[in-house]
This record gives structure tokens, C-alpha cells and sequence, in this order.
């Protein structure tokens, strides 16, 4: 017999989609059936009052959550988020309910011995409910008490070498995509980067100094499937120097049927017989790719990189061998003053242990941005009240036209004193010589 | 020189009235000679010391002295 | 319940503290054949929806099964992952920035059977643990936030609203027949902490009445200074007030200037905001991130407000899969959604939905919104 009656809840265990509600009673049954004898160290029951309290928010449409400052273990500011239930009373079980971060490996692969392990010490220590994965990327242990934080602590860092991620004015946990381990279009090794960074930075991860949130984000590649453009204030998108590698062999087989467009992610439909007219060269940005029957040519200094013919085309068309990143900055979602894609700095910057290039970008941004930024001010919203000429001017990046889609519009150009000839002090009187008053 | 400069961080924090937690650059504006990396070492030494400690909205973090401000007992007393 | 320490000791916090070690290293935690075959991958194929073969030079090839998760999960359900990972995959497995698991092997021999032992996992109430998916021109599974089920600012509920929205477009989550994939995301208010502004189609809860204010308690359960400076858009400011003859302090709210986004409730819990009435969300399309063909674009509100419709949100739920089905029929291939929108203009995407177009859905919001207004005379009828 459930402890609370959840009628509305009950109504998300329909159809195909893995329900959490059921998802969350298979755990609520467990706990309370107790099969592995465990020594509980929340209440047993909180899977239970969770489902309760949220049925209440689904009765009245309002949540049932306050936010508490509690922000980690001993001596880090950052890593837990606190977390109250406004009826403790009706929900005892979820009365402190605090979620804790634990950073995950790179690429997000894991054995079954550690995620057993993870799952070990939430089973005793916490509610036995996580996020696989929060938006950020890390492992996230949805709900325990504040005194179970040290011990959970203690056990990631003594028995599992993992630590707890970032949150608050820190930086925050880094993340990636699976990038060469095994994806053909990478072009650096994404994962090696982002773990040499997050060790480098555990100073800045755990302890809070900077006006707002940092977010490192790295994409193998301009698909960018970790979003680092939209949602990273330091964006890392591979790109490569040289020519597309052409397979001319393959490119027939592509067009004879052999070869399935796009890695055969169109099969769903009847789209008719491939046209690598119409679905390549047409479609290609720049206009710079050409097919005369037999052989594909491909203009690479016109070329910007977008990577769709290397998509329809992965065995014929491969990235060029002279890789590297772009470096991005700013990206934010829309609170203030609207969301903010991530404006390209470095137009390319090769990525090779120990990544000294990206580190003194990094550092020249960050010791701006602590001095200059606002209270709560991302990265792009710095760099829009002083300028992207500042952002420069703090990274020693020279201008050049790659940093602009078009050169400014109005005239209103904000000249140093050195870079006119005599500077700015004349004498009215010499002037006055010239110009009669 | 430390030890001074972290007792000008608890003055401060002692000296506020009606206010607990503070942003980390109301503390470098206490030594505008100091790089900001500096002032967030001394902060790291009064946290293990138990002085001060971080409050945190979740997206932003604050400073304050152990213990203090109205939240705290709500928070850690129930 | 009986304490049992892990050791810690809490008078001696720093004694044998074992602090900043970062995560583990990711090179533990690979499959054999991504070990030997890393940064030496050929080409990769969708064989079928949800699995992926990936053919690395030395003629090495690992074959992927992905499968869509709630991503609120139990440690249950990881542990039965595990299980299967072990009888399957050499006690490997992986998950995806969009909350998928993946199930490698190298024996093409185990696919099949390994694609049916996941698609037989069904919970207790019908649904399946691990629906093979996700992969090509489909829909892929949505990344979101908490919600009502963890969050303190929330104007929705999150997980509920996602899996309605996964059932009804389930089928083209299992089938790859969009002329490209839709990226689905929700983040429960416009704070965003999911960052979903730049999907093909967002979902974002929406608060639409300011703070109510708690004066007789504020002033013990707030720092006014901090109430005051939480609001990024100057609207909360010291005020007094006076309760059964009381003169207390509290701050007052300039209405006019909110937009409901709950910072000032965070740092202030006499601040409530969250009205069942009031609360709901908005859809906003045509967002990318990937710089295939056109440049990432951020999603533009097309939807200016649906109300909170528990539990299975029917509303917000057809129109997605109605924007998705009008798509899907008008779209070249290859297209983004967003790409489709702008090639036939947005008063076309409007026609073709059937979507009302009103008022709220032009920018108003500060200097970008001129921006968004029509300085031409081109414009379709």
C-alpha cells in the first residue's frame, strides 16, 4: 500500500516513455522491502514523500520546494544545491532534501563497477534517486540530508577518487562530447582537454572568486553536439587548416546507391534516389563545391567549415589533417538582456598536452573578467558594456575581419589618445592664431 | 602581512550592519593593491579556519562570518 | 537508523581530507575497442533506428544501441543497466549530453538479442525502461530541468511535461523519417538552467504575476540589502510598512518592471511567486546549435503562453506534434526546422500551423527587439 495516493502522478505511467513515476515507486518498494539489509541513513520512505509532494504540485500546480544556501562539503563553495520542502510536516522524508554534484568523467563513459559503486553510496547515504545527468553534466544525487554531505564526500574522494562538481560563482563542471574515442569527426581529443582542465581548475571549480557562473564546454567538432556555442562562456569547436580529404571512389558509391547519404539517418522515408547535386553541392553554404559527373571538387579556400557535406558523405569526405579549435566566448541563456551565442576570439588554436595556448586565453579572460565584471554578469554580458575590442585588447588577439559577420555601421569609434597624431592637448591660443575668435 | 590583511577582512565583515553575505569583489575593493587571486587565498584561509563561510543561491555565491545572518538558523537549526 | 560513519571525522574536518582530485580518468572507463581504435575512426552508419555501427581504419567495429531515459532515474534502474551492460557489453556503458544510455559491443552477433532484452524492460505501469531510439532524423530524447519534482522557481513541472510530450511524438523518436532531427528541450523557468534557447523547439515555463510579499516575516527572513540587489532589473526596492500598529521594514515591488523570474525569491524566501493560476509556458522554435549549412540560431517564441495542464499537459503536447507534423510535410531534406521557417518567412510558418500569431510574440524587450521588426516592404500575403 503506497503511502500517499498520487492519482495524477499515477497517469504519467502510460505509454512507451520511461515513466519516472514508476521509476520512482520501483525504488519507493525497494527501499521499504529492504532486500540487501541496508543501514538506511535517510528516511527510508522519502522516494515515497517525494511522490506526495509533487502530486500536491501537480493538485495545485505550484512547487513545494525553498532553496537553501547550504553550498557543500567543508572548505568548497560549490557542489551542493540546498534544498527544503515547504510541508515538512505532510513529507518528512524529504524535509532537507539536498542535491549533490559529483563531476563526471569526460565523455561519460563508465564500467558497471563504478556506477555499482555510485549506486552503493546513494543507497545508504541518499534517496537512491539521481539525474543521469544534470544540464551541466554532472552526476547529480537528488536529495539527502546535510549530515550524510561529509560522509558522501568522504567516501567519492577515499573510496571512489571522484569529486564533487561545481555550482554557484565557480567554475563549473566542464563537459564534452565523446570526441575521437569514437566519432570520425573529431578534430582534438575533447576528452583529454576537458580533464586536463577540470584538474588544472579544481581551485576555481571549488572556490568561488568570480562575479558569476564559468562554463568550459567542448565540441570535437561544428556539429557541436554539446551545445558549447549557445550555452559556454569558453566555447571549444574543433576545425581544421587544410583541404577536405576527398575519397573520389567513394564519393561514386554514394552516387550510385551503393553508400547509404548521411550515415543512412534519412531511411525513415522514401526520399528517392540520392542527388548529390541537389542534397550537396547545392546545399553547400559557399557555393564551393562542384560535380562534373564523375569527380567531386571542392574549393577549400571558399570553404567555411560547416561540415554538412561531411555528413552526407562520411566514408567519401573527411575532415583536413591540420586540426585544431576555434575558441568562442560569451554564450549565456537569455536572462538579462537577451541569450547570447558565443563570439569567435580565436579563429584557431591547436590543442595539444599541455594546452598552454587555450590556458593563457583562459586566464587573460579570467583575470579581466574578475576585475571588470559586475556582481552576477556572465562573460558576454561583460564583453557587451566593454566592448569585444577589450576582449582583445585583455587576450593580446589582434583584430582581424574572421572576428565580425560585417564591420560596424556607424561611425562612432572610440579612438585612444596615442593613436592620433599630437594627442589630444592643443593649444587654444595657437588655434586662436589661425582662427579668429 | 596575512594575518593582518585577514583580520581587515573580519573588521569588515564585522563592521556591516543589516547585511551578512557579501560578493566576492566587495573583498578586493578592500585591497585595491592586491591581485584578486591574492584576496581569494586569504578568503580560502579564513574558510578553513572556520571564520568565514560561502552562501550559495545556487547560481551565485556569497561570503559571510560562520554562523551569521537571518537564513542560517532557519537552515541548519531545524 | 543507526549513524554509520564513513570515516569522517566531524571535529577534525581537514584530518585525512582528501580534497580537488577532479574526476576519475576517462581512459578507465573505455571499451576495449575504443582503447585501440581511439582517434582512428573511419566512418560510422545508422543501421536502424537507434544503432549505430562505427568502423575504425584498422577495420575494428563497435556497434551502439541507444536508449532514450527519464533522465531522473533510480539507482534500481542504473543497476539493472549494469546488468545488462555486464551480460552484454563487457561491463561497459555510456550515456549522451541528452540523457541517453548506450550499449556497445563489437559482436554484431549479440544485436539483435541485445536490442530485444532492452526493448522487453518495461516498468510495472507499461512503459519501457529502455526504448532503442534517438539516433538520425528523429526525435531526439529532450533535456530539461527539475521542475516541480526539485526546484524552488519553477513555472512548470518538468519530467511530467517531457514524458507526455515523448509519448505522443514516440513514434518518430523510434523512426527516422523528419527531414532532419528535432531537438526538444523544456527548462521550467526563463532562468533556463538547461540553456534550451537555441532548440528546435523549447519549452520554457513562464511566470506571468510578481512577488507577493510576506511583510510581516521579511525582515526576519531576509537581508533587504540582498533582496534589493537580487533583481536584475531594479524593481525591488527598501520600503516600511505597518502591521497591527507595527512599523516594519520590507521592500516594495515596482510591478510594472517585473518579469516574474524569481531571482529576488531565491535570495528571499518572503518573495513568493508561484500562482497555479498564473504559471505556464511558452514555445519557442527554429533554434540550432550545430553550424551545418546555416549559423546557430537562438528559438523564437511562437507560443506566448500555455497554461499548466497536469498531469499530461495536453495543450502544449498536441501543438508540438502538430508544429513537428507541419514540418515534417513542408520541409526540404536536411532542413532544421528553423532553416525551414526562415527559407518560407515566418508569417508562412504561422499560415501553415494554423499557429495564432498575437501580440506578445513581437519582441518588446529592450534594444534587441528592434531588431526583430520587419524594415522591408517584402513580406508574403
Amino acid at each position: 500500500m503506497a503511502k500517499h495516493q498520487t492519482p495524477l502522478l499515477d497517469q504519467l505511467e502510460t505509454g512507451p516513455w520511461p515513466s519516472f513515476v514508476s521509476d520512482i515507486k520501483q525504488e519507493a518498494d525497494r527501499r521499504a522491502a529492504n532486500p540487501d539489509g541496508i543501514e538506511y541513513q535517510i528516511p527510508v520512505d522519502c522516494p515515497e514523500d517525494l511522490l506526495g509532494v509533487l502530486e500536491l504540485s501537480y493538485k495545485e500546480k505550484e512547487t513545494h520546494w525553498k532553496h537553501g544556501g547550504i553550498v557543500g562539503v567543508f572548505g568548497y563553495g560549490g557542489g551542493v544545491i540546498g534544498r527544503y520542502c515547504d510541508q515538512p510536516e505532510k513529507f518528512p522524508g524529504v524535509a532537507h532534501f539536498h542535491t549533490m554534484r559529483v563531476n563526471q568523467p569526460s565523455g561519460k563513459y563508465y564500467t558497471t563497477k563504478f556506477l555499482r559503486d555510485l549506486c552503493d553510496i546513494w543507497d545508504m547515504r541518499g534517496s537512491g534517486l539521481t539525474n543521469m545527468h544534470g544540464s551541466t553534466g554532472d552526476i547529480v544525487f537528488l536529495g539527502t540530508t546535510t549530515p550524510q554531505l561529509e560522509e558522501i564526500f568522504f567516501e567519492l574522494t577515499h573510496n571512489m577518487n571522484t569529486d564533487l562538481g561545481g555550482s554557484g560563482s565557480n567554475l563549473r563542471t566542464p563537459a564534452d562530447c565523446l570526441g575521437q574515442s569514437r566519432c570520425e569527426f573529431a578534430c582534438y581529443d575533447t576528452q583529454a582537454v576537458c580533464h586536463a582542465l577540470t584538474n588544472e581548475y579544481q581551485d576555481e571549480l571549488h572556490r568561488p572568486a568570480f562575479p558569476y557562473k564559468f562554463k568550459f564546454k567542448f565540441d570535437g567538432c561544428p556539429n557541436g553536439c554539446v551545445a558549447s556555442i549557445a550555452r559556454s562562456d569558453f566555447s571549444v569547436i574543433g576545425t581544421w587548416k587544410d583541404d577536405i580529404r576527398i575519397d573520389q571512389e567513394a564519393v561514386k558509391a554514394y552516387v550510385g546507391g551503393e553508400f547509404k547519404p548521411n550515415a543512412g539517418a534519412h531511411s525513415g522515408r522514401d526520399w528517392g534516389k540520392f542527388d548529390i547535386v541537389a542534397e550537396v553541392v547545392d546545399r553547400c553554404p559557399t557555393n564551393c563545391m562542384s560535380y562534373d559527373g564523375s569527380k567531386l571538387s571542392i574549393d577549400n579556400k571558399e570553404c567555411t567549415r560547416c561540415m554538412h557535406c561531411i555528413n552526407v558523405m562520411p566514408r567519401a569526405l573527411k575532415v583536413g589533417k591540420e586540426t585544431g579549435a576555434t575558441i568562442l566566448c560569451g554564450a549565456k541563456a537569455p536572462i538579462l538582456d537577451g541569450a547570447q551565442m558565443a563570439s569567435m576570439l580565436v579563429p584557431f588554436v591547436p590543442v595539444e598536452d599541455p594546452y598552454d595556448e587555450i590556458k593563457e586565453v583562459i586566464e587573460n579572460i579570467w583575470d579581466w573578467w574578475m576585475e571588470e565584471g559586475k556582481n552576477r554578469e556572465r562573460l558576454g554580458e561583460t564583453m557587451k558594456r566593454l566592448g569585444f575590442q577589450k576582449l582583445l585588447e585583455v587576450t593580446n588577439t589582434p583584430a582581424m575581419p574572421q572576428h565580425v559577420k560585417e564591420p560596424r555601421n556607424n561611425p562612432y569609434i572610440f579612438f585612444k589618445e596615442d593613436e592620433v597624431p599630437g594627442g589630444w592637448s592643443r593649444d587654444i591660443n595657437e588655434f586662436r592664431k589661425r582662427h579668429l575668435r | 602581512m596575512s594575518e593582518d590583511a585577514k583580520k581587515q577582512i573580519i573588521e569588515f565583515l564585522e563592521g556591516k550592519k543589516g547585511k551578512t553575505k557579501f560578493y566576492f569583489n566587495d573583498f578586493t575593493k578592500i585591497f585595491p593593491d592586491m591581485k584578486a587571486r591574492e584576496v581569494k587565498k586569504l578568503l580560502t584561509e579564513l574558510v578553513k579556519e572556520q571564520k568565514i563561510e560561502y552562501w550559495s543561491s545556487g547560481s551565485t555565491t556569497m561570503y559571510g562570518l560562520a554562523g551569521a545572518g537571518k537564513q542560517h538558523a532557519t537552515e541548519e537549526g531545524e | 537508523m543507526a549513524f554509520v560513519s564513513s570515516g569522517y571525522n566531524p571535529d577534525k574536518p581537514m584530518e585525512g581530507r582528501i580534497t580537488d582530485i577532479g574526476p576519475q580518468h576517462f581512459e578507465q572507463f573505455y571499451p576495449e575497442v575504443i582503447a585501440k581504435n581511439k582517434g582512428k575512426w573511419a566512418y560510422h552508419e545508422i543501421l536502424e533506428p537507434g544503432v549505430l555501427v562505427h568502423v575504425a581504419e584498422s577495420g575494428d567495429k563497435v556497434f551502439t544501441v541507444r536508449v532514450g531515459t527519464a533522465r531522473l532515474m533510480s539507482i534500481t534502474l542504473i543497476r539493472e543497466a549494469c546488468d545488462i551492460a555486464d551480460k552484454y557489453c563487457d561491463g561497459h556503458l555510456r550515456f549522451t549530453t541528452r540523457n541517453n544510455m548506450e550499449f556497445m559491443t563489437t559482436d554484431e552477433g549479440k544485436l539483435a538479442e541485445l536490442k530485444k532484452e532492452l526493448m522487453s524492460r518495461k516498468f510495472a505501469g507499461g512503459s519501457y525502461k529502455f526504448p532503442v531510439g534517438g539516433t538520425g532524423a528523429s526525435v531526439s530524447n529532450i533535456v530539461h530541468t527539475q521542475g516541480w519534482v526539485h526546484c524552488h522557481t519553477p513555472a512548470m513541472d518538468a519530467s511530467g511535461p517531457v514524458k507526455a510530450v515523448m509519448d505522443a511524438v514516440f513514434d518518430d523518436f523510434q523512426n527516422m523519417r523528419l527531414p532532419a532531427l528535432v531537438r526538444i528541450s523544456l527548462a521550467c523557468c526563463l532562468n533556463m538552467c538547461g540553456a534550451v534557447h537555441a532548440s528546435d523547439i523549447g519549452i520554457v515555463g513562464i511566470h506571468r504575476k510578481p512577488p507577493m510579499i510576506d511583510h510581516e516575516y521579511l525582515d526576519n527572513l531576509c537581508e533587504i540589502p540582498l533582496a534589493v540587489a537580487a533583481c536584475p532589473l531594479g524593481a525591488i526596492k527598501p520600503s516600511k510598512v505597518e502591521v497591527d500598529g507595527k512599523k516594519l521594514n520590507t521592500v516594495s515591488v515596482n510591478e510594472e518592471r517585473c518579469m516574474y523570474c524569481g531571482n529576488c525569491y531565491t535570495m528571499c524566501p518572503s518573495l513568493p511567486l508561484s500562482d497555479g493560476d498564473g504559471d505556464g509556458c511558452v514555445i519557442m522554435v527554429g533554434g540550432k546549435v550545430s553550424n551545418r549549412i546555416s549559423m546557430p540560431k537562438f528559438s523564437k517564441v511562437v507560443v506566448a503562453y500555455i497554461p499548466n495542464e497536469p498531469p499530461r499537459w495536453p495543450t502544449l503536447t498536441k501543438t508540438i506534434k502538430h508544429i513537428i507534423e507541419v514540418y515534417s510535410a513542408n520541409a526540404k531534406k536536411y532542413e532544421r526546422l528553423g532553416e525551414w521557417a526562415e527559407r518560407i518567412g515566418w508569417e508562412k510558418f504561422f499560415e501553415l500551423t494554423g499557429i495564432e500569431f498575437t501580440q506578445h510574440c513581437i519582441d518588446d524587450f529592450r534594444d534587441p527587439a528592434y531588431y526583430t521588426w520587419r524594415q522591408s516592404t517584402q513580406f508574403k500575403w
